[in-house]
């Protein structure tokens, strides 16, 4: 039997909630994640997942002309690191953002589904079709 | 600074997923044109690792045992990611150099540009703090 699969990304955000914790918490948190993400690797349902770097750049203006640095230390917005999985349902991506370790500490996990299509593509395909069937219609 | 580096990955996070509003279709479709051009160059350049649109629904989930389950309030906002792309590239400034010839940008969108790491940073805090603490 085929259980239905489909693609979720973990977003973590809070760049900064490790901060106040004492050496044995941190050392506590970083060997349960690491645990936890052996443990979802093991069962295949998260296929990667990385840590990012509190530097980076924002690109942003007409052929990107301006490069601004971060925020993204110190920061609960800030995404910290991803997990990709592939996954029965929302129920089992949210199942499984609720085991992050870091959650009591004031760590945020966005889950977003992964699309096969950009949403701005499916808009422009709707719109197209929209007007095909209203040609259709009027011819 | 000069000297070439070992190819790494980056993280170039895709912001604010609204930038096709006020176009006309004809531009629309020109720049989703450039898009997929852009996509695939870099792919035959071997430069994509990994790369997928997200979904517009999200959840925020919080709170010790993630006791709070929001909806994301991104979906509207300028902020929200609306996909991404994992890239190898020398450096950060590579890796910026290509995020700046994203067709969108110029309606609007933001691109996040973020090294990838092996191992956490707070994971090497606590390797040092403990060594600190051993020592």
């Amino acid at each position: 039997m085929n259980t239905p699969q489909s693609d979720y990304m973990l977003l973590f955000r809070g760049t900064n909630w490790d901060k106040e914790l004492s050496p044995e918490q941190l050392q506590k948190v970083v060997s349960d994640w690491a645990a936890w993400f052996e443990r979802l690797t093991k069962q295949g349902k998260a296929l990667s997942g990385h840590p990012l770097q509190n530097e980076g750049k924002i690109v942003s203006g007409k052929k990107g002309r301006t490069i601004a640095d971060g925020p993204f230390a110190e920061s609960k917005e800030a995404v910290g690191g991803y997990f990709y999985l592939r996954v029965a349902d929302e129920n089992e991506a949210l199942e499984i953002a609720r085991e992050c370790p870091g959650l009591e500490y004031g760590a945020i996990v966005e889950v977003r589904p992964v699309a096969e299509m950009c949403t701005v593509r499916a808009r422009a395909m709707e719109a197209s079709a929209r007007s095909q069937q209203l040609a259709g219609a009027t011819a | 600074m000069n000297t070439p580096n070992e190819p790494s990955d980056y993280m170039l996070l895709f912001r604010g997923p609204h930038w096709d509003r006020g176009l006309s279709p004809e531009e629309l479709r020109q720049t989703l044109d450039r898009v997929m051009a852009w996509f695939e160059g870099l792919k035959d350049q071997g430069k994509v690792k990994a790369g997928q649109p997200l979904g517009p629904e999200s959840r925020m989930v919080s709170g010790r045992n993630g006791r709070t389950v929001a909806d994301g309030p991104f979906a509207e906002s300028k902020e929200a990611v609306g996909g991404f792309l994992q890239i190898e590239a020398n450096s950060l400034d590579e890796a910026v150099a290509i995020a700046k010839t994203f067709p969108p940008l110029d309606y609007g969108i933001t691109v996040e540009v973020r090294p990838v790491l092996e191992e956490c940073p707070c994971f090497k805090r606590a390797k040092e703090q403990l060594a600190l603490a051993t020592a």
